[in-house]
């Protein structure tokens, strides 16, 4: 079943007169037709919930928007996907451009915005001229500019370019860097519908979120909730990766069994081999042991019911030959490569937790290092601005709690080399 | 370029609906012949990460640049976000974005030298340094390193000749190691230059090298 990656796969998807015919646009229409606040009320009773992470309902974000522009709004897309596991956005974008730029529009209608940011990630080079040319298209058809099909309507669309740092994905770093500052987060509140970038009532979200809004406004809120939970409606890409027979981007309805995404959508683990672990929603959630991952269902309750977070969605599967010291090792190096160093818990803590597991990978740590990364790791968690800090601790923590004996099989060697 | 031999010819998961071409999964007809001007302002900013021949006393900015840098500024309401995509335009004509090119940037948009500093060393993208005429990034992160993108590197390191970090001695290739590149369902991915090499295994590299080596674009 799909949604919004329907035209995965089509390259005939990507040219405006392809998606006209298709359909397209025609929400943009009714959008207009319908006036602010409907939009906003439909995506509301939707239940659409941002796909970004952290599954913030996308209408109620919206509603917090002023009802009356007296200063500029602007609505921007965060396309800096960069999550390790996660390769959604880059797919909707460059199969489908038009798609998003029309919920871009249809969103930025909705909050009273007259500009749409795309903020791209920067390496992303051949998918942001793949959307570069569909909003020009847009553009010179009268889809997008000034007195949109002659509504009266003015939105601008700019696809601007990051120049590579993770925590431009955090929305409040993504507005710095908009205006050409460091990528360092805002401490909240103010809250980006009141002050958000160059200082003006703002909205951000995802490129999944806004590429879902074009059908939620076409077909209304019922039909959306056909899929999915009661709490958690509709469809998502899961981004599956790592030790898996055909790894990609499945549509599918929230609350779907994740064993049945790997053994069945995904053809099973490669070489027949047994399941070790399985990460869920990305990086900065906690890693599931095989038995957990049987029982999760893949909606934002159903992945707290087994103490982990559906995040982006993107699992990584893990089969029963994987080094986890080593894997875990690599994403706490990564947090101490991408943290923005505002805040010390986190640029600390990162950077002392990947000089301890390094130890311990190489085989001369020690069981007390294991106490140190959870007391560490512990203090990174609600004590700093945003929740970069805040995502080292669940891999670190989870894996010891769940995979010790890797652990203590690198720290014994050590060990038993000293006694010798 | 193109032809180069890619094993996985669609989007991660392909169900095998479309037979599709490799040009046609790149989305060749759109990408690479953006107007050197940049054409429509909004879209401007979008440019080659790196070009293969640079010079890194090219002017800031004359011709078309200057007219990609005018229509840059057209699109936020001051001067200071320009600075991102000013500096993108800086290295890709320069090939990295000096000390010197900074306060050239400072300059042109009114900020002072440190700040755009300041600015400048925050991001992974801006080369502080001359790289070699094709940057290979190869991302070693969770997905790609479960499938293997350690040897990955290794080899490219094997068959560039280069230390890591380092440039070739024939000037040709810089190796570095990536964070994720947000192609998990394709490892292990490697960008080089502009463009993503997918589903790149050990025995590939020397292949990919060997082709990269006599052309003499981007």
């Amino acid at each position: 079943m799909r949604v919004i990656s329907t035209h995965f796969g089509d390259p005939l998807q990507r040219r405006l007169g392809t998606y006209v015919e298709r359909g397209g646009y025609e929400a943009l229409k009714k959008a207009f037709s319908m006036g602010p606040d409907e939009v906003v009320e439909t995506v509301k009773a939707s239940g659409l919930r941002g796909r970004g992470g952290a599954g913030f309902p996308t209408g109620v974000k919206w509603s917090f928007m002023p009802k009356e522009a007296t200063k500029p709004h602007y609505l921007l897309c965060n396309a800096d996907e960069s999550e390790p596991g996660t390769f959604k956005d880059r797919e909707l974008m460059r199969w489908d451009p038009h798609q998003l730029i029309e919920g871009c529009l249809i969103a930025a209608y909705a909050i009273r915005a007259k500009h749409a940011y795309i903020y791209c990630r920067g390496e992303f080079f051949e998918t942001n001229q793949v959307v570069a040319r569909a909003v020009e298209d847009a553009y010179e058809k009268g889809y997008a500019g000034e007195d949109i099909f002659g509504s009266g309507n003015d939105i601008a669309v700019t696809v601007h370019q990051g120049a590579g740092a993770y925590i431009c994905g955090e929305e409040t770093g993504l507005m710095n860097s908009l205006e050409g500052r460091r990528g360092e987060p805002r401490v909240k509140p103010p809250f980006p519908a009141a002050v958000g970038v160059f200082g003006m009532p703002s909205t951000i979200n995802n490129v999944e979120t806004l590429a879902a809004v074009p059908h939620i406004v076409n077909n209304g809120e019922e039909w959306y909730r056909q899929w999915g939970t009661e709490s958690s409606p509709g469809t998502k890409l899961f981004c599956v990766s790592g030790h898996i027979n055909k790894p990609g981007n499945y549509e599918l309805p929230l609350g779907f069994p994740l064993s049945e995404l790997i053994d069945d959508v995904c053809g099973g683990i490669r070489n027949g081999n047994g399941l070790k672990a399985v990460i869920p929603g990305g990086s900065s959630v906690a890693i599931l042991n095989s038995e957990e991952a049987r029982r999760c269902r893949l909606d934002y309750e159903g992945c707290i019911d087994v103490g982990t977070m559906l995040g982006c969605a993107s699992v990584i599967v893990m089969d029963d030959t994987t080094d986890i010291v080593k894997q875990v090792r690599r994403m706490v190096d990564f947090y101490a490569h991408e943290s923005c160093g505002q805040c010390t818990p986190c640029r600390e803590g990162s950077a002392w937790a990947a000089q301890i597991m390094k130890r311990i990978e190489i085989g001369e740590g020690t069981v007390e290092d294991l106490d140190t990364l959870m007391e560490v790791t512990e203090q990174m968690v609600g004590t700093t601005i945003c929740v970069l800090s805040d995502s080292v601790a669940p891999p670190v923590q989870s894996s010891i709690q769940k995979f010790r004996a890797d652990y203590l099989a690198l720290i014994s060697e050590q060990e038993s080399a000293g006694a010798t | 370029m193109s032809d180069i031999p890619f094993s996985n010819p669609g989007w991660a998961g392909n169900t095998g609906e479309f037979d599709l071409t490799e040009k046609e999964v790149r989305g060749d007809d759109f990408v690479g012949d953006r107007p050197k001007d940049g054409g429509h302002p909004s879209g401007a900013g979008t440019m080659p990460y790196m070009l293969v021949d640079k010079d890194p006393d090219a002017p800031l900015f004359e011709g078309e640049y200057r007219q990609r840098f005018e229509k840059i500024l057209t699109r936020y309401p001051d001067k200071r976000a320009a600075l991102l995509p000013v500096l993108s335009l800086a290295q890709e004509l320069r090939g990295h974005v000096s000390a010197e090119s900074m306060d050239e940037v400072a300059g042109l948009l009114e900020l002072s030298p440190a700040y755009v500093r300041g600015v400048t060393t925050f991001y992974t993208m801006y080369n502080k340094r001359a790289v070699g005429r094709y940057l290979v990034q190869v991302c070693t992160n969770i997905s790609c390193n479960l499938c293997g993108a350690d040897e990955v590197l290794q080899a490219f390191l094997r068959y560039t000749d280069a230390e890591m970090g380092e440039t070739s001695k024939d000037g040709n290739f810089t190796v570095i190691e990536a964070e994720c590149l947000a192609a998990c369902g394709f490892p292990t991915c490697v960008q080089i230059n502009s463009r993503y090499y997918e589903n790149v295994t050990p025995a590939d590299v020397a292949q990919i090298i060997e082709h990269l080596k006599p052309e003499g674009e981007s």
